[in-house]
């Protein structure tokens, strides 16, 4: 009987090790050869980058295994990889709205002295770079930028003879005047979400001169219900309800694109991945007519929207030097301009690949002056846009439902910001 | 009749061919569950770590959370108007295609296709459909000056969407299980009914309907257990929202784990969820014993 029993469970085993195997071998190879495993989620510019893993090989002899998954797979998976101790993943996909968390939980390996070690680290964008510094230590290298900009169809304003909203407050005269049955005034992203509307809304807070904190970072008291908050929401309500396609309160960036490319809507306030979108003209029917500006302002200037992107190395990991040979090779002056030239990626995070002639070329074609606009949109940008705490993301989803119900009437704007001042509270005294 | 009784080497046989899956079922099922199970009983938090307490703090701070209370009719919603549409939907068709024969037998592969469409295709095939902007529905109905209200912006909208999407793509697993039952029921039945002077409406209701009473509760149990685990649904189609109206709970236990990284808490909602899901499998697996033996 007993010799039996360990005949099935050694077939049982061996069954077991050949399903198993191929799961574990990258990461039992990599400790022996020169090879690192990275793991990123997917945006155009990533799945660019894993495009060109064989020039990494080709310069540094060292293979790189990129992994690009689903944002969703991408959260659960570092989650289980890095409380388990896994140490199969070697370079990460770090979003600059997670590296606090990532820090505090002990997740990351510090790189200042590689990056402080960098002969062009004075061509790498400051605010990108510092937003990845916490306590004195660089978590990790930017390689995207993301920021705010405006679209608007030409055509269309100047048929309703009004200018380009220069405010907050204009824009709501200009979605009164522009507004028609068969195109919306104006599509912006409503769904909840810290990504989804608390990337758009804070641009109409910050210009009111609304905060999320009395005084980031030195005074953490929240400040979401302050009148300038409510005057913010109150403008975002009356556009979307207003002048927004039907079905607004549950948009997002996917449902705005295509309102922008259909001419469903004239226009739109959101990152330069979206708006760009609109002067596609491979994409949108209107992307002649579309013309891309800065965000409007309001009482306290304008705050465009900023999303950074990086590479960081898990901590414990046994490829250190390895891994930031790629992050050096990810994040250089030539792998982000030929990204820049492959890929619809204007968000590079070093100065000089704007001084490249055939990527200056290229982002002409999208508006002549595309590129400036970035930066003076990046320059005008607040680092802390979303600020850098390590429960952000627990805030800004309870903040951006919160919103999102007092977009579709589920509670008036008053209670929205009220509800959202008491779970900010909660969240930071837990 | 009794089955033959096997031999005692048989039955060493067949016991061993049992060993791979409990083997399975413990490594992939039973341990992780008891992990969860562990876990619930801590205030493990992904940042924080765990500060060494141990306790039913999470079940007891659950009932005065109000984000869970009202996840549980939300999700209860989602059940009951699913599973009801679900099997009245499957059933109807079942009985439709049962009668059929000849070449339209080929309707029975049709109707089962949306069963192999992957849930977030499903999610983002009705995401289409039911945003205004998108839909060929709206666009239909604006040739002739109707406008259809948008679904996802309501809550009441945004349910009724989510039980839609669920019933289209799980409506073929009740018709498939139906179809079988009623492939058993003899069709001396319907002619000795019929002989009677029963009409067809009536021969089913009296008849049919009854004999297939068991399978619908146990098609019904299946269906209800699936629906307690809504997620990529919700995930893709309303982002729980608007504001958090579609957080059904098993969404709100992803939110407060991986979001809000309260791995402790969300476990004791996933413990919860567990507990109500083999409850009510328990008691209706009963009812269903009762009612096969009387």
């Amino acid at each position: 009987m007993i010799k039996v029993t360990r005949r099935a469970l050694t077939a049982t085993l061996l069954l077991g090790s050949t399903v198993l195997a191929p799961m574990l071998a990258p990461g039992a190879a990599a400790a022996q050869a020169r090879e690192v495993n990275v793991l990123l989620f997917s945006m155009p510019s990533t799945r660019g980058l894993a495009a060109l893993a064989d020039d990494f090989e080709a310069e540094t002899g060292i293979k790189a295994n990129i992994d690009v998954v689903g944002q969703d797979v991408f959260e659960s998976r570092i989650t289980l990889s890095f409380t388990g101790g896994a140490r199969d993943i070697d370079v990460v996909h770090t979003p600059v709205i997670q590296v606090q968390r990532w820090v505090e939980a002990g997740w990351l390996e510090p790189m200042t002295a590689q990056i402080d070690g960098l002969d062009d680290k004075d061509d790498i964008l400051t605010g990108p770079l510092e937003a990845y510094k916490v306590s004195g230590d660089y978590y990790g290298m930017p390689f995207f930028a993301e920021t705010g900009l405006m679209a608007y169809r030409k055509d269309l304003l100047d048929a309703a003879g009004v200018g380009v909203p220069e405010t907050w407050d204009e824009m709501l005269e200009v979605a009164n005047a522009v507004d028609s049955d068969d195109t919306a005034a104006i599509a912006m992203r409503v769904a909840p979400g810290q990504g989804f509307n608390m990337f758009v809304f804070p641009m109409i807070m910050r210009a009111y001169g609304g905060k999320f904190f009395a005084n980031y970072p030195d005074d953490m008291t929240p400040a979401i219900n302050s009148p300038e908050n409510l005057q913010a929401l109150n403008t975002y309500i009356t556009l979307m309800n207003d002048y927004g396609p039907q079905g607004i309160g549950n948009f997002n960036f996917p449902e705005v694109v295509a309102a922008l490319q259909n001419g469903q809507a004239a226009m739109t306030v959101d990152g330069t991945s979206i708006v760009s979108q609109a002067v596609d003209p491979a994409a949108s029917k209107f992307a002649d007519q579309f013309v891309l500006a800065l965000p409007p302002g309001g009482p306290a200037g304008r705050s465009p929207a900023i999303a950074v992107h990086g590479l960081g190395i898990p901590a414990g990991t046994e490829n250190a030097d390895a891994a930031f040979e790629f992050v050096k090779w990810a994040t250089s002056t030539e792998t982000l301009s030929k990204l820049a030239i492959n890929e619809a990626y204007p968000d590079f995070t070093r100065a000089s690949v704007a001084e490249n002639p055939e990527v200056q070329a290229k982002y002409a074609g999208v508006q002549e002056n595309f590129l400036d606009l970035r930066v003076e949109a990046l320059n005008l940008a607040l680092g802390h846009y979303r600020p850098l705490i390590p429960t952000w993301p627990e805030i800004g989803a309870a903040i951006g439902e919160n919103v999102n119900a007092a977009v579709n009437g589920l509670m008036s704007p008053e209670e929205a910001l009220e509800a959202a001042e008491d779970e900010m509270k909660s969240i930071l005294a837990y | 009749m009794t089955p033959p009784r096997a031999s005692a080497a048989m039955d060493r046989t067949y016991r061993r061919m049992l060993w791979p899956a409990s083997l399975a079922v413990g490594i992939f099922a039973i341990a992780p569950l008891l992990g969860m199970l562990a876990l619930s009983f801590t205030d493990f938090h992904l940042v924080r770590g765990w500060s060494g307490k141990i306790g039913i703090h999470n079940f007891l701070r659950l009932f005065e959370d109000r984000r869970f209370v009202s996840s549980i009719y939300i999700m209860m919603a989602l059940s009951a108007f699913g599973v009801l549409a679900q099997v009245v939907l499957g059933t109807a068709i079942a009985v439709g295609l049962d009668k059929i024969v000849g070449k339209w037998r080929v309707a029975r592969g049709i109707f089962v296709v949306p069963f192999a469409v992957p849930h977030v295709a499903v999610a983002l095939i009705w995401l289409s459909l039911f945003t205004p902007t998108l839909s060929p529905i709206n666009a239909v109905f604006a040739v002739f000056g109707i406008e259809v209200p948008a679904l996802l912006t309501t809550q009441t909208g945004a349910i009724t969407a989510i039980v839609i999407a669920d019933t289209w793509a799980t409506y073929p697993f009740v018709m498939l299980i139906v179809l079988a039952a009623l492939q058993g029921i003899s069709p001396d039945l319907d002619e000795a009914a019929a002989l009677d002077g029963a009409t067809r409406v009536k021969a089913f209701f009296r008849i049919t309907l009854p004999l297939l009473y068991p399978t619908l509760l146990m098609v019904a149990l299946f269906r209800f257990i699936e629906t307690l685990k809504h997620f990529p649904l919700i995930f893709v189609m309303t982002s729980g929202g608007p504001g958090r109206a579609t957080q059904a709970t098993n969404y709100y236990a992803y939110v407060q784990t991986f979001q809000n990284s309260n791995v402790a808490y969300g476990a004791s909602i996933a413990v919860f969820l567990f507990l109500f899901a083999a409850a009510i499998s328990f008691y209706i697996a009963k009812a269903n014993a009762r009612l096969s033996d009387a």
